[in-house]
């Protein structure tokens, strides 16, 4: 495709630069796509220096306030690898401690559970408070840690709620991510059983080692809801707070 | 200290004597260097005098260089009677004074000419290492003259680089032919690094023409570091640039056999050439070994890479190659109800195989590491269902052989419009999983059964933990469908690889990390932070539990699944690693590089245990043959290389594809390699022809010298092309059918 007439000057000082550094084959776009870079870059390291030499109390940018800014943008955006000798050390200092040893039979084989993403990403909110002590909202079905909600009120209705293994363990697990979901959810008197049958299930069946190790991964998850209740009880003043907000 | 106002002879002795040392122990002793100087300051005085006699104009930015010096070291008495004596002006302190001394002292030594003026150069030379230390130790962070002097000090003067370099290629040209292609190896590294020289001491136009004068005849697969180079013309590009700073700092290995050694140093002792013989005492290494010289295609084969060769004793460590033994398995006997064909149930002893693990179960293989040499996981119940499931389908696996082809099945992903970065099959072929440019990573089912979540939690309670199909029963199938998409990356997905039980996926990506999903919840479950760059590939460990990864910051790091932090780290690779593969028994790993080595580690120490040079450009595929013993390799300048882990050696080059090698496969017994290129074709070689006659003496062991027999042609077995779709992945299924993936790019 042969150039039109009128190629803008900018374009072809691009496709000058392309062929200097060796580039000979390339689709069209990519030197609008250098372009538009280029304007980028240049724009924000202008736009830095005037705010140095502004700083500085200067009346024009001069070449040293761009030095800086061109030195400041490398430091943050264009970083480049460490270098050899460090990359080396941290080597010899790493390698030197043995493996660990495979402990076995522990299901899943995974991080503690703060390196994980398992933790669910969000929180219910429930549109009436309960005025008699814990009021912590229910607990949503924490599974499936990608905030798929599959509330289904009928599964909750077993079991006879108590208001004090509501409060014992039942909380709201806290969004770990910082992501937050607010879901108007069904009167929470049906639903505050939620886990009370369910966990003395749940936690038998983690004990049975010779349950095939696939299964292990949802228990592990359940755990980490209840452990996460545990810590929103404590936290409980401050959520109130949050709710109201919401 | 009176001013020796001595005849020229004998300040011409002085300097001489004090010069002698001073030039041939530039390079490496430079605390002698130092003392020599200021412990005879009248002599220097007097060499400063002699100048006087010689002509005036360059001698009087000798003086000032000389002054400068002999200030830097607080030599103020002396400093004061040369100024006096010389008749210099009182404010000579300025560096850039400095500077032009060295620039006129190069303009200077070249008008004259002669014996004279060599030795006045070389004194000169003394005196503008001196003169550069002022302006050094203001620019860089090494105040220290010796050290300065040592690092990448001005060697000689910029304008008689080309002197030299050229006076070094007619001398070459003039050797033995035998000697000339050991010789012509120095060429490249002594012009890289000349050129860094002059780019480091800003001579930027001395640089330019330096290198347009010598660019050309260097060999033609140097190209792309050339190309790199002659964007670099000043000091400050190359201070990001790390693989260049590790270039300078790390010594270019070349093998040259005695006798040429012999002549070359002989050579450049004499005379002027002290330049480029400091040059290449400092960056160069060169490993001597006796015997005959090699030839250009020797030498041809095994250059190439960014560090030159790999030294001799890089490759002496003791590889375990062998594989680990297989744990017994006693087959029961009601599999075999679906196994219409074999006789009478006997209960099968363990001799499953016929082929890999075989008879030898009793004998440790002297070449095999101990089973608990690294810690392995145990073997659950669902392994040992795997491995019986794995040992029914090798029986019925067909050999394959030059008369016996296997047929390829190929996977074409469908408007994917080049974003296709990934392809991984499982072991046994049920999955198929896709990583994407826009940061995706998809799942397929390969068989007709539909991929299923876990159900969920509360579900699970209700169903019959103890009925003999609980693992259909966990599965929700509501949620059955073909494919699974995994978002969560936030950059194109470079790498990916399924657990050997198919519970877990790997994934690796441009934005730094390493994720892990769940093949049974379809969701992450964890990100690995490490790499603050760009990974460029990851693999599971043939027995689960350990991964790897290689990317941008020139490391490769080992992980386990349940620790956030990498258990080892491999450093050593001078620019990316590109590929990252385990050994079969999981003790060893390669990395193949954009430095253009191939390096195999030992997961157990960390440390590198071979180095393999040879490729022309970045290495993109490796593959490790079944029995552990060779590794295939292929890069982007579309030659197959086969090497020899357990001697360290280059033994096999398939040529045949013109363009990058994105692919490589062994066939389950190791007779066929099958590769796939960018090229849209998959080729299969004839593996077991080419291992087959290997004899490996001890001379060739010893000195690394290689044959290569030009067989290509015979080892081609088939050439398959596509329509328009490189081949990205390939995989021998358990009963050796070639599945083939790859993006169709119309």
């Amino acid at each position: 495709m042969s150039a039109p007439k009128t190629i803008p000057k900018d374009a072809q000082v691009m496709i000058q630069i392309l062929k200097d550094m060796g580039v000979t084959e390339y689709e069209p776009r990519v030197i609008n796509q250098m372009l538009e870079f280029t304007y980028r870059y240049v724009t924000t390291i202008i736009e830095d220096a005037k705010i140095y030499a502004s700083h500085a109390k200067k009346s024009a940018v001069d070449a040293d306030d761009i030095k800086l800014a061109i030195q400041c943008r490398m430091d943050q955006s264009f970083t480049s690898p460490p270098p050899r000798d460090f990359l080396l050390e941290a080597a010899r200092q790493k390698n030197q401690t043995p493996l660990p040893l495979i402990k076995p039979y522990t299901g899943p084989r995974l991080p503690p559970d703060r390196y994980c993403l398992t933790a669910p990403n969000y929180r219910l909110k429930s549109i009436q408070k309960k005025v008699c002590s814990s009021s912590s909202p229910p607990t949503p079905e924490p599974v499936e840690p990608v905030c798929s909600l599959t509330s289904d009120p009928s599964v909750w209705s077993s079991g006879t709620p108590s208001v004090q293994s509501v409060s014992s363990k039942v909380g709201t697990p806290v969004s770990l991510t910082g992501q937050r979901f607010t879901v108007q959810i069904p009167p929470p008197s049906q639903t505050a059983t939620t886990k009370t049958t369910a966990s003395p299930a749940v936690s038998n069946v983690l004990i049975n080692p010779s349950l095939i190790g696939s299964k292990n991964i949802l228990i592990t998850t359940n755990m980490v809801a209840q452990n996460a209740g545990g810590d929103a009880l404590k936290r409980k003043l401050e959520d109130d707070d949050d709710y109201d907000a919401l | 200290m009176a001013a020796v106002q001595g005849s020229i002879v004998d300040a011409k002795d002085e300097a001489d004597i004090k010069t002698e040392p001073a030039a041939d122990g530039f390079g490496n002793n430079h605390a002698n260097d130092a003392g020599v100087l200021s412990a005879s300051p009248g002599s220097s005085a007097a060499a400063g005098n002699n100048k006087p006699a010689a002509g005036a104009p360059e001698d009087q930015q000798t003086l000032l260089a000389v002054l400068q010096f002999l200030r830097k070291n607080k030599l103020s008495e002396s400093a004061e009677i040369l100024r006096r004596e010389a008749g210099l002006p009182e404010e000579v302190l300025d560096p850039k004074g400095a500077d032009s001394a060295g620039s006129g002292l190069g303009s200077g030594a070249d008008i004259d000419g002669g014996d004279a003026s060599a030795l006045l150069s070389r004194v000169t030379i003394t005196a503008a290492g001196g003169a550069k230390a002022p302006t050094k130790a203001a620019g860089e962070d090494q105040p220290d003259v010796n050290v300065v002097l040592s690092a990448y000090s001005q060697q000689g003067d910029p304008a008689l680089y080309e002197v030299y370099y050229s006076g070094l290629k007619k001398f070459i040209e003039s050797v033995l032919d035998c000697h000339r292609a050991e010789l012509s190896q120095v060429f490249y590294p002594l012009f890289v690094h000349m050129y860094l020289e002059l780019v480091y001491n800003n001579h930027e136009a001395e640089a330019k023409a330096f290198f347009e004068k010598f660019s050309g005849d260097q060999e033609c697969y140097y190209e792309e570091d050339l190309r790199i180079l002659s964007s670099l013309t000043k000091k400050e590009h190359m201070r990001g640039n790390e693989t260049l700073l590790d270039f300078r700092t790390s010594k270019f290995v070349l093998r040259i056999s005695r006798d040429s050694y012999q002549l070359l140093k002989r050579h450049l002792q004499e005379r002027q050439n002290n330049q480029i013989w400091n040059i290449i005492q400092e960056h160069l290494y060169i490993d001597i070994f006796d015997g005959m010289p090699r030839s250009k295609s020797q030498i041809d084969a095994m250059s190439g890479s960014l560090a030159g060769e790999a030294k001799r004793e890089a490759n002496k460590a003791k590889v375990y190659y062998g594989l680990l033994k297989e744990p017994e398995i006693e087959l029961p006997l009601d599999d075999e109800d679906e196994e219409a064909e074999n006789e009478e149930g006997k209960p099968k002893k363990k001799k499953p195989k016929k082929d890999s693990t075989g008879s030898k179960s009793k004998k440790q293989d002297p070449n095999a590491p101990s089973q608990t040499r690294i810690p392995l996981p145990e073997l659950k119940d669902s392994d040992k269902l795997d491995k019986i499931m794995y040992m029914k389908e090798s029986t019925k696996r067909i050999r394959l052989g030059p008369d016996n082809l296997p047929s390829i099945c190929f996977y074409t992903f469908l408007n994917a419009y080049q974003g296709l970065t990934a392809v991984d099959v499982t072991d046994d072929s049920s999955l198929i999983a896709g990583g994407f440019a826009d940061s995706t990573v998809r799942v397929w089912s390969v068989t007709p059964k539909k991929l299923r979540k876990v159900k969920t939690a509360s579900d699970l309670n209700l169903i019959d933990k103890e009925s003999d199909d609980v693992l259909e029963r966990i599965m929700d199938d509501k949620t059955a469908s073909e494919s699974k998409c995994l978002y969560g990356h936030s950059g194109p997905v470079y790498g990916i690889s399924f657990s050997p039980d198919r519970n877990y996926l790997l994934s690796c990506s441009e934005d730094g990390t390493v994720r892990l999903w769940s093949l049974l919840t379809f969701t992450c479950l964890v990100g690995y932070k490490g790499h603050n760059y760009p990974v460029w590939d990851t693999q599971f460990s043939p027995y689960g539990y350990y991964f790897i990864s290689g990317g941008h910051d020139r490391v490769a790091r080992l992980w386990a699944t349940d620790h956030h932090q990498p258990l080892r780290i491999f450093a050593g690779h001078l620019a990316d690693v590109t590929c990252t593969r385990f050994h079969p028994n999981a003790n060893y790993m390669a990395t193949g590089s954009s430095d253009r080595t191939i390096r195999l580690w030992d997961v157990l120490t960390g440390n590198c245990v071979r180095i393999f040079t040879g490729h022309k450009g970045p290495i993109h595929a490796l593959a490790f043959s079944p029995n552990g013993k060779f590794l295939a390799s292929g890069a982007t300048d579309g030659r197959v290389l086969l090497w020899d882990i357990g001697h360290g050696l280059m033994v096999g080059e398939l040529k045949g594809h013109t363009e990058c090698i994105y692919s490589l496969r062994f066939s389950r017994d190791g007779e066929i390699l099958g590769s796939g290129s960018m090229d849209n074709t998959v080729r299969l070689w004839d593996a077991m022809k080419a291992f087959d006659d290997l004899e490996t003496d001890d001379f060739t062991a010893a000195t690394g010298h290689i044959h290569l027999q030009d067989n290509s042609q015979e080892l081609l077995l088939g050439t398959y092309m596509t329509k328009s779709t490189p081949v990205v992945h390939l995989h021998f299924t358990r009963r050796n059918l070639l599945l083939a993936a790859g993006a169709y790019n119309p």
